[in-house]
């Protein structure tokens, strides 16, 4: 059996898209098939808006469309705790906990098995944040796996050099687990029993 | 922990059994592809989440049906716990204990020790033979083990991916080689603690099976040598480092990890020789026989339980006085066990639950 090419191709698309399989993409594609053709409109100008306008804050990482982000102009928040995350997507994890300190995300460059080093990971953002002197503290807030564990030993030695106090993320996170995926509580009881390291 | 039920659906040429399996023996007799080890494989895979014959799961589902479901009921220590366990294509598998999906502790969990005619060379054979011997003890008893486990192997692997690539100045393999450190450690403090106790356990099931019996001895053997003395993480952590920097200059020209807990081994001695140089085979599997047996006991001593023994063909290669033995051994024992063979030739079996198995269907003889 044959597809109309356009629709044929709007499946394609969809299965591009993580966690969809050609049976979702279908069920997708018909779906938006029955949609008023103004709100398909909406749906992929969303797409396009989205995609042009948010990037990751230079000064933090936290995803954005205004410089500085919205946390990074909030006076209210704490300018003395520190917490480095490994993707922006975890950010949004954090700021669900209630956490009113700042971040830092590293653009993380860092997979041992692919040949990208401790080396290849540019520590200058991060170095001049430490240096700025509001930092206090350090929260090292990396998935609790092998790679975290590393850059996180890395990062403790850097950090402690600048006589900056550094604590991690009590275990209590699910082993093996990304944080991104570990719910509130979790997340929060975490940040609570936060460890110097 | 004794399995008060278990169900087989859909399981290889088994379309249903339902059983309530006897406290101390059950024995489970048939010819060859009728699907007597089907059952023990069952319980090992409620156990474990693995076959012992197969790595495909697909395998075992019976050939004609879309997919297999098993379960078990059992108790320990006043405790009643279940575990089910269903496999289909589409869905792949599901385990749940007590209705749910396990977490990380496994308390609950169904254990066992199995044991099958290739464990006879647990003397013999070679060193990952007995590392894997007691990594699936020290994992069954503890979840921690089993994540340091996890963790060790891990890093090894990318220690070993560094050195291949001949990064032992990087950063990264600073921290990489603490990390090793870190949970070789671990590993081999649980391992010579284990090993302790087996010993103990050992001896006393040899005694006990041996008429004219000599004396045994079991030794964590590492891979490089511990001074006599006090034995504590800090002490192997430091003796451990220290190796480790005297072997810079190996593992740079070899590119590889040249010490750790992955090429330990254990020794076994019998009347101070080694046996796996120096004794019989009769008495080398003699002596293997002891050491799975001392599994059950050495879990119970760390537990305070014993695990299910599955034993799969053994008799057979064992010779009709020590068969005799082991039956008394096992009737007389305070655990479980699910025993195959194809016949009851030249065994006395007074108080055990005997069941016939042909062609995936089971009877209780009475
Ligand atoms: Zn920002």
């Amino acid at each position: 059996m044959r597809l109309a090419r356009p629709l044929e191709n709007l499946i394609d698309q969809l299965l591009i898209l993580p966690t969809i399989g050609p049976k979702t993409a279908q069920r997708l594609a018909l779906f938006i098939l029955k949609l008023p053709v103004g709100e398909v409109r909406q749906l992929a100008q969303a797409m396009v808006d989205c995609r042009e306008k948010v990037y990751p804050c230079p000064r933090c990482g936290y995803l954005t469309d205004v410089e500085p982000c919205i946390i990074c102009r909030d006076e209210s928040r704490d300018q003395s705790i520190l917490c480095v995350a490994e993707e922006a997507s975890d950010i949004i994890a954090m700021e669900r906990t209630g956490f009113r300190g700042c971040y830092f995300v590293l653009n993380k460059n860092f997979n041992l098995m692919e040949d990208k080093g401790l080396e290849e990971i540019d520590l200058q953002p991060y170095m001049e944040r430490l240096q700025s002197g509001k930092v206090k503290e350090v929260v090292l807030a990396l998935n609790p796996d092998i790679d975290g564990e590393i850059l996180s030993r890395y990062l403790a030695k850097i950090t402690a050099a600048q006589e900056v106090k550094v604590t991690r993320l009590a275990h209590g996170l699910p082993v093996g687990g990304d944080i991104e995926f570990a719910d509130e509580l979790t997340l929060r009881r975490a940040l609570e029993g936060r460890k110097e390291f | 922990m004794k399995i008060k039920q278990l169900q087989l659906n859909n399981f290889r040429n088994i379309e249903k059994i339902e059983l309530n399996p006897d406290n101390n023996l059950n024995f489970f007799m048939g010819n060859n592809a009728q699907g007597k080890t089907n059952i023990l494989e069952a319980i090992f895979f409620l156990a474990t989440g693995s076959s012992f014959r197969s790595k495909e799961d697909a395998n075992l589902v019976k050939f004609d049906s879309r997919g297999l479901y098993l379960k078990a009921s059992y108790n320990y220590q006043d405790k009643n716990a279940n575990t089910t366990l269903s496999y289909e294509q589409q869905k792949g598998k599901i385990i749940k204990i007590n209705g749910k999906k396990p977490g990380q502790s496994n308390a609950n969990r169904l254990k066992t020790v199995l044991f099958i005619p290739d464990d006879l060379f647990l003397v013999k054979g070679t060193p990952a033979k007995r590392r894997n011997f007691l990594d699936f003890v020290l994992k069954q008893i503890s979840n921690e083990y089993n994540f340091n486990f996890n963790n060790y192997t891990n890093i090894l692997k990318k220690r070993n991916f560094l050195l291949k690539k001949e990064q032992f100045k990087s950063r990264s393999f600073t921290i990489v080689n603490d990390l090793f450190i870190d949970s070789a450690v671990k590993l081999l403090m649980a391992r010579l603690n284990y090993v302790n106790i087996l010993d103990a356990s050992v001896r006393e099931i040899y005694e006990k099976l041996n008429v004219a019996p000599q004396q045994l001895k079991i030794r964590y053997a590492l891979s490089f040598p511990l001074d006599n003395g006090k034995i504590n993480l800090e002490t192997l952590r430091e003796k451990l480092s220290k190796e480790v920097a005297q072997r810079n200059e190996m593992e740079v020209k070899k590119r590889i990890t040249v010490l750790g807990p992955h090429l330990d081994d254990m020794h076994i001695y019998q009347d101070g020789r080694l046996a796996r140089q120096f004794a019989s085979q009769g008495q080398q599997r003699n002596i293997s026989v002891c050491l799975k047996l001392a599994e059950l006991e050495s879990f119970n001593k760390i537990s305070g339980y014993y695990p299910v023994l599955l034993l799969d063909e053994v008799l057979a290669e064992l010779d009709s006085e020590k068969r005799q033995l082991l039956i008394d051994y096992l009737l007389k024992a305070r655990f479980q066990s699910f025993l195959t063979s194809v016949s009851l030739d030249k065994i006395n079996l007074s108080q055990a639950a005997i069941f016939t198995i042909k062609n995936g269907c089971l009877m209780r003889k009475e």
